[in-house]
């Protein structure tokens, strides 16, 4: 049953995202709360984002240097490990990270609505907290989440470029001269559809877990660990879907 | 006004109200007494819509509400105002626009319609200097008169109070019975509040009903439960006494 359970979780988190968007297609105008929350979530994590991007870029150099350098193949640095921050390690990385910052603070703010009688309070107010609370926020999330994807892989870059000149002595125009090649139009697409991904997996779980909470603040506590772990577990699982469905249909469509 | 026909109401395998039958009748004030835990407040949350009952009829004013859509409870809402037994204010709004709140969504007043309702309703909690403050920014006893504010704003026919004594001074305790008083009188409002006050109870209701593993062990008005011979009632009354 424990395992069946984990099938039923992630069927409850599917349930809640359609009742999401359901509540989105009935509501008239959510700009406004949609664009705050965007904005809010974005610079709150960008200065993260844009460490955690530099050294992701900057750990990948380290490594295919020591790599590399046995083969006399140091040229293409740039290109090779460009292609697997973009492709793999920089989404994954990054979204980790922003499931630690973003999911586990929205899931925490939700529960803790939901634990002080706010959510019931919003619908005897004759509102629909779905749409009022939660919708914004997970908008919110998908949006920024897939910015601050996007600006991390693009600061990755730079993290790689700069350690490739002050550890593998490989000058910027050496390190992006392969970049075009390596770094093929399918591989950024493959990259940012992991972003898309990751992005509508960290809003689903987080806005889920937070507004089902139950219990006081035990309740907030279990509901902020248990979107941790199933964040990162379903990044993990996705991260492995997407690399299968993308790779099977860019090799038909490369084929065709 | 209110009727609660045979309610039931359980989670899982545990039955929380055992087909509780009473009524509140418009103007009164009816008083819910019992230990923690007899499903006090799971029964006000019934009378909203919070939660549906397992079987029985709710109605207010001859209609049942237990069949009601979310979108059919917005009248109810309007009519029956809840007071919860946490203060309950959006943290991410000011004082104004938590009792602002309800008057945007369920009446069709305008902004100087509305800033005047809301100044009105602080103003009878004495909160009407604070406006701007955040909830973070004011004592617990102050968000509870705010949020007390915030259900009176929507002048609502019945009003559900849970223990909206707990956490306050004994000053504000008194204050908060005396407005309930006077609004049944003046304006002619139904109340029920849950509470553990007996004194309170035997001072201000009309009525008390007292549970006990959700069913009622006795109901009566003030003068009869003072009489009871039912062994919790007694309990209650020793502590009234003391």
């Amino acid at each position: 049953m424990k395992y069946f359970g984990w099938v039923d979780e992630v069927g409850q988190n599917f349930l809640f995202l359609s009742t999401l968007m359901k509540s989105w297609w009935r509501s008239n105008d959510l700009r406004q709360p949609i664009l705050e929350q965007t904005w809010k979530i974005t610079i709150s994590s960008l200065s993260t984002t844009l460490f955690a991007g530099f050294f992701v870029g900057a750990i990948l150099t380290v490594q295919f240097t020591l790599q590399m350098r046995e083969f006399g193949a140091l040229g293409y640095l740039g290109g090779l490990s460009t292609s697997g921050i973009v492709r793999e390690v920089g989404p994954l990385l990054i979204a980790f990270l922003l499931s630690g910052k973003v999911g586990a603070y929205t899931s925490a703010e939700l529960g803790t609505m939901r634990v002080t009688e706010q959510i019931d309070a919003i619908r005897c107010l004759g509102a629909d907290p779905l749409k009022e609370v939660v919708l914004p926020r997970f908008v919110g999330i998908v949006f920024s989440s897939f910015f601050l994807l996007t600006f991390g892989l693009i600061v990755s870059v730079f993290g790689g470029a700069f350690m490739g000149y002050i550890f593998s002595g490989v000058n910027f125009e050496e390190y992006i001269r392969f970049i075009p090649s390596i770094v093929t139009l399918p591989s950024v697409i493959n990259g940012l559809f992991k972003c898309l991904a990751f992005s509508l997996v960290l809003a689903t779980v987080c806005t889920y877990k937070g507004y089902t909470a139950s219990g006081g603040a035990r309740g907030v506590g279990q509901a902020v660990v248990q979107t941790a772990v199933q964040t990162m577990l379903l990044i993990v699982f996705f991260d492995w879907l997407t690399s299968f469905l993308m790779q099977s249909f860019i090799n038909q469509w490369m084929n065709a | 006004m209110l009727d609660y026909l045979n309610v039931v109401k359980s989670f899982g395998t545990r039955t929380i109200l055992h087909g509780l039958s009473f009524s509140v009748s418009k103007g009164s004030i009816c008083f819910i007494l019992g230990t923690s835990g007899t499903g006090k407040s799971v029964l006000l949350k019934n009378t909203v819509g919070l939660m549906k009952p397992d079987s029985g009829q709710i109605l207010l004013e001859g209609k049942d509400i237990v069949p009601l859509s979310e979108d059919e409870l917005g009248e109810v809402r309007r009519k029956c105002g809840m007071v919860f037994q946490q203060p309950a204010l959006l943290d991410s709004l000011s004082v104004f626009d938590n009792v602002a709140f309800g008057l945007r969504r369920l009446t069709k007043m305008n902004e100087t319609q509305i800033r005047d309702r809301v100044i009105e309703a602080l103003t009878a909690v004495n909160m009407e200097k604070i406006l701007t403050r955040r909830p973070s920014e004011i004592s617990y006893g102050m968000q509870k008169r705010v949020s007390l504010a915030r259900t009176l704003a929507l002048e609502p026919q019945v009003l559900l109070f849970d223990e909206p004594t707990t956490g306050l001074d004994p000053q504000t305790t008194r204050a908060v019975n005396d407005l309930i008083y006077s609004l049944s009188r003046k304006y002619n409002t139904s109340s029920l509040v849950v509470s553990h006050d007996m004194a309170c109870a035997l001072a201000i209701a009309d009525q008390i009903v007292v549970l006990d593993k959700g069913s009622i062990v006795d109901m009566g008005t003030p003068k009869e439960i003072r009489q009871s011979q039912v062994p919790l009632v007694r309990d209650f009354m020793r502590e009234v006494q003391a």
